[in-house]
């Protein structure tokens, strides 16, 4: 681990004078601090905003959430309104790490984790992620659990969070505070595909804290749940998972939400899979039929071309499981 | 000698260093409090095979509390003598900055040594080695063989040729990494030439004899230490290199050091089960008794050493047949040295054969367990030796009947639960325990305590406890007052605390130590005019609760402390000793399990689980039963991960391994491990040595991963070959 100074913040203007100052915001320390121990993060100065007043779940006037980015996993797993509006998150959140790690990981850290690649957390191997031009080991390299849709010859690796898959699904938005104030950047825009530059990997400005996030409503009744496909039952990250959300109303559904985890550079949001479901009549013909649109344009790598077939029976399961029949 | 009343052999105990272990009063190796303890971090090789070309330590030395850079460029010349009777396998041992020369990828190229931890680890990461990089060879499907080593009887060739019944059967096994809980860790100290090493290792006599060969040192001088090992598996059977790295660098900067190693380096600082390709060719007549079988092994070694395993003995004995031949092949790669680890080679053979039988079973329409009863030999047919004890058979039917057998259906693909398909497997286990020289020393001091001593090891199955239990029996003590020490290499030496070999082995010193003692104290009794035993014939005597009596007439006694004080004696003491098995054997000593699985697969989603898991175990006397049910569910979950989710994986193009860590290579957790159940055949293997034990600590994890394979295929009638058995093998 490289030395690093060390800073506590009580409020949110001393959190963003640091971070202008190149402070880098540490909460739930769950991934930066294990990057730190492998020096893939070397920051100069952490600034602890554990402190802040952002960890409040609460209700929108028009029925959404909004989950405060300090948070933590467990906490929102457990909360009423979450577990009552959006199972899906709840689900997402469960399946994810430990009992432990949830405990301290907050929502905002969860969004902003790193990637498990491999290549990625070894400092000794070429990585264009961690340093740009290096090269990407993992294009050649050992590549199982990595993405098939996203990726770009400069990165191949997964966004490895749960619950950012059910984020993408349910079209949430990012919550952000800057020097220049306050914006809010739709989910899908907030987590960067690698293209050509795959060391930026959210659209955060200089010093812009994550305050929360925010959910929209959905028209009720909604059904929605997280499914996560993995080798060992707990403790893993995903091969492949889908987050679902349904509103179906006079036997049609009228509102569908899909997006797969384990698969994409960045949790990959299935809008032909929506296009697809949007005013059917639930079956398992048409979770086959949507399903099947679930891996279009993916890239498989030498050893990763099950998740292709993988991803289709995972998003055809997890339509099953909340929509019903068979 | 009359035979002493049993009481705390065979009772279900609770390890007597149970409260120390969840309190954290049991010192580990890296927990040792040593005075001036300075920390020292190693810098592993970046490349697969190569040569340094320069180190630049610079940066790391301008570091606050850097004390010192070790390298191959100025760390002194160390004698590395020759080691016989090690662990170290026939080849060039590795040595530790002597040369440039990499030889595979995380070899220790350097050692930071730094007053804090931290200090020591940001200096090994400023560290800059430059290489002169080769392409590694590290792939076992891609390189030069060995020679073989061959084993055969009758003609195997011809057996398979005339079989009416054939198959021709090639399997895959990846490398498996012990991963126990607690890393591999050294704290050296020298005084003046005297070396003191607390060392994570299974064998204090090991790493004593090592450190003794390597620094040209008399025995005398080194010491090592190690009462508690937080997990072996087989990893603590070698004295690995760090070992030598903490001891040369406490030595170079004149302070103790203390060196753990990392998650990370736990994956190439110490060794593994080797990966193995296994062609397996079977011939049977038309009833499925076996006529013929050759065995095609090709396994990994290191460039340097060439390490075997037992995995031709199972294909030689576990079934009847007249043709067998074997060839087993290492092949040498640019990887570190493997090692035993659980079951070592009977586990890997196993999954072949046993899965193999299940084919045979399915191909020929025979119940997998008929099958096997079918082909149940008289003798060893590999040495032509009766068994000691062979109950293979009543293995098979308690197993049957305690699982369900009977409701297996023989179609695969039979029995469905919504999305999951449930299928039944089992598979034979047998392993060869072993049983080699010890020794231990016993003392009865005059407040009717005793110390029992030995050199041995605890990785884990609780040989406190069941050291304890023999001790107690023979001496005629209460568990409470007999005190079972190991873990220092200044007591009575013994072999390596592996390969299922101490209870029978250490077990066997301690009971003949305890014996000699309580002998002298009979003979004492017996002897002196004063004593209510006196003119008793020394036979005649017991000693229970440490009161020595006539057996028949409890009430004629008295006990150890007023026998001992009566005639000032302050203590009686006896060396005991196990001098190993007969030369020849006159048995064919082995132990046996049958395992069953039930498994879900999900037919869409290609995951397995396990549902329920049993063992059946002929395992020869079982002394400590609560200890005996950590080993089997331990054993059976070690194999649920050989079956399902372990994987040392290494990028060929560097020779890297790119799962060094818990996150990675996946081990089982909690919700992996259904329900698991272990029943142990009562009775007792006399012929094997005098506690009628075989060993369970190895069986128990042989069959395993055959027994879920072949419930894999129950399931959905899809074969899989290799290991581990993931999702894209059954989509």
């Amino acid at each position: 681990m490289h030395p690093f100074t060390y800073i506590r913040v009580s409020d949110t203007r001393e959190a963003l004078n640091a971070g202008r100052r190149g402070g880098r915001y540490i909460a739930g320390g769950t991934t930066l601090v294990d990057l730190m121990r492998e020096t893939v993060e070397r920051p100069e100065a952490l600034v602890d905003i554990s402190g802040l007043p952002l960890d409040e779940v609460t209700v929108t006037e028009r029925g959404g959430l909004r989950i405060g980015a300090l948070v933590t996993m467990s906490e929102a797993a457990a909360h009423r309104k979450v577990r009552t509006l959006f199972p899906v998150i709840s689900e997402a959140l469960e399946l994810s790490a430990s009992a432990q790690l949830r405990n301290m990981a907050t929502i905002g850290g969860n969004i902003m984790q790193r990637t498990r690649c491999t290549y990625f957390r070894d400092v000794t191997a070429d990585c264009n992620r961690r340093e740009p031009g290096s090269g990407c080991a993992a294009l050649e390299g050992v590549n199982r659990t990595h993405a098939i849709l996203g990726t770009s010859d400069a990165c191949v690796a997964t966004h490895p969070s749960d619950v950012a898959v059910a984020f993408a699904a349910l079209e949430a938005q990012v919550r952000l505070l800057g020097p220049d104030g306050e914006r809010q950047v739709p989910f899908a825009d907030f987590l960067l595909r690698p293209g050509s530059t795959p060391n930026r990997e959210q659209a955060l400005r200089k010093g812009e804290l994550i305050t929360a996030v925010e959910i929209p409503a959905l028209p009720r009744p909604l059904k929605s749940g997280y499914l996560k496909v993995r080798d060992r039952q707990s403790y893993e990250f995903a091969l492949t998972s889908a987050a679902v959300a349904l509103h179906v109303r006079g036997g049609l559904i009228r509102e569908a939400r899909v997006a797969a985890g384990g698969v994409g550079t960045v949790p990959w949001k299935l809008p032909a899979v929506e296009r697809h479901l949007v005013g059917e009549r639930p079956s398992d013909s048409l979770w086959t039929a949507a399903a099947a649109k679930a891996a279009e344009g993916a890239r498989p790598l030498q050893h990763n071309r099950f998740k292709v077939e993988l991803l289709q029976r995972t998003v055809e399961r997890q339509l099953r499981i909340v929509g019903g029949t068979k | 000698m009359s035979p002493q009343p049993q009481a705390a052999v065979g009772a279900p105990l609770s390890r007597v260093d149970g409260r120390l272990k969840v309190t954290g009063k049991a010192q580990y190796a890296a927990e040792f409090d040593v005075d001036g303890a300075v920390h020292a971090v190693i810098v592993d090789a970046s490349i697969g095979r190569g040569r340094i070309t320069g180190i630049d330590t610079g940066a790391a030395e301008a570091q606050p509390g850097v004390l010192r850079v070790i390298h191959h460029g100025n760390a002194p010349k160390l004698p590395y003598r020759d080691n016989a009777g090690s662990n170290n396998p026939p080849g060039r041992r590795q040595r530790v900055f002597q040369d440039d020369r990499v030889l595979f990828h995380g070899q220790p190229v350097a050692v930071v040594v730094a007053t804090t931890l931290e200090a020591a680890q940001h200096g090994a990461s400023l560290v800059k080695v430059e290489y002169d990089a080769e392409r590694p060879s590290t792939d076992l499907h891609d390189a030069e063989r060995d020679k073989p080593t061959n084993y055969a009887r009758g003609d195997a060739e011809a057996g398979l040729r005339d079989a009416p019944v054939r198959l021709d059967l090639t399997y895959q096994l990846a490398r498996n990494h012990h991963n126990p809980m607690e890393p591999h860790a050294t704290i050296a100290r020298w005084d003046g030439d005297k070396l003191t090493v607390w060392d994570k290792t299974q064998w204090v006599m090991g790493t004593h004899d090592e450190l003794a060969a390597v620094f040209g040192l008399p025995a005398e001088s080194v010491r090592v230490i190690n009462p508690f090992v937080g997990g072996g598996f087989g990893s603590g059977l070698r004295c690995w290199p760090h070992s030598v790295v903490a001891a040369l660098a406490a030595r170079e900067t004149k302070r103790p050091v203390k060196l753990v190693l990392s998650r990370k380096q736990m994956y190439f600082g110490t060794g593994f089960r080797p990966s193995y390709e296994y062609r397996l060719r079977l011939g049977s007549d038309g009833r499925g008794r076996l006529t013929a079988a050759i065995h095609d092994i090709d396994a990994e070694t290191s460039s340097y050493e060439t390490f075997t395993e037992s995995v031709m003995g199972a294909g030689q004995m576990l079934y009847s047949m007249p043709n067998v031949s074997q060839a087993y092949r290492t092949v040498p790669l640019d990887v570190n040295t493997p090692i035993w680890m659980r079951g070592p080679g009977f586990a890997s053979a196993s999954f072949v054969i046993e899965s193999a039988m299940d084919e045979l079973a399915h191909k020929l329409g025979v119940d997998p367990i008929e099958l096997r009863r079918r082909n149940e030999p008289n003798e060893d047919e590999s040495s032509n030796l009766p068994f000691s004890t062979r109950r293979l058979r009543e293995c098979y039917t308690v197993g049957a009947r305690e699982f369900g057998w009977q409701r297996r259906s023989a179609r695969p693909r039979s029995r469905r639960e919504g999305d999951w398909l449930i299928g039944l497997g089992m598979a034979a286990g047998v392993y060869d325990p072993g049983r080699y020289p010890a020794q231990a020393r016993a003392r009865l001091d005059a407040d009717g305590t005793a110390v029992v001593e030995a050199a041995t090891s605890d990785m884990g199955p609780g040989t406190y406890t069941s050291q304890t239990q023999v001790a107690a029996d023979a001496l005629g003590l209460t568990m409470r007052t007999v005190t079972f020490r190991l873990g220092d290499s200044l007591y009575p030496r013994t072999s390596p605390h592996g390969g299922s070999a101490t209870m029978a082995s250490v077990g066997t010193a301690v009971h003949d130590a305890c014996n000699q003692v309580r002998q002298q104290a009979i003979e004492l009794a017996v002897e002196d005019r004063e004593s209510p035993l006196y003119g008793v014939k020394a036979d005649d005597v017991v000693v229970r609760g440490g009161r020595l009596h006539v057996q028949a007439n409890p009430a004629r006694g008295e006990t150890y402390r007023t026998l001992l004080a009566r005639n000032d004696r302050t203590h009686l003491e006896a060396g005991g000793s196990y001098t190993g098995p007969p030369s020849p054997e006159r048995h064919s000593y082995h132990a046996y399990n049958a395992t069953f699985a039930e498994v879900a697969v999900d037919a869409t989603l290609g995951l397995v689980r396990v549902r329920r898991m049993l063992g059946v175990y002929d395992a020869g006397r079982i002394i400590s039963p609560k200890l005996a049910d950590s080993q089997a569910i331990g054993g059976i979950v070690g194999g649920i991960g050989t079956a399902l989710l372990e994987h040392t994986a290494t990028d060929h193009r560097d020779g890297r391994i790119v799962n060094a860590n818990l996150a990675d290579y996946l081990v089982p957790v909690n919700a992996d491990v259904p329900e698991v159940r272990a029943i142990y055949l009562d009775g007792e293997d006399n012929d094997g040595n005098a506690l009628g034990v075989k060993g369970l600590g190895e069986v128990v994890q042989v069959g395993v991963a055959a027994a879920i394979g072949n419930a894999v295929f129950n399931a959905t009638g899809r074969r899989v070959r290799e290991l581990p058995i993931t999702a894209e093998a059954l989509l």
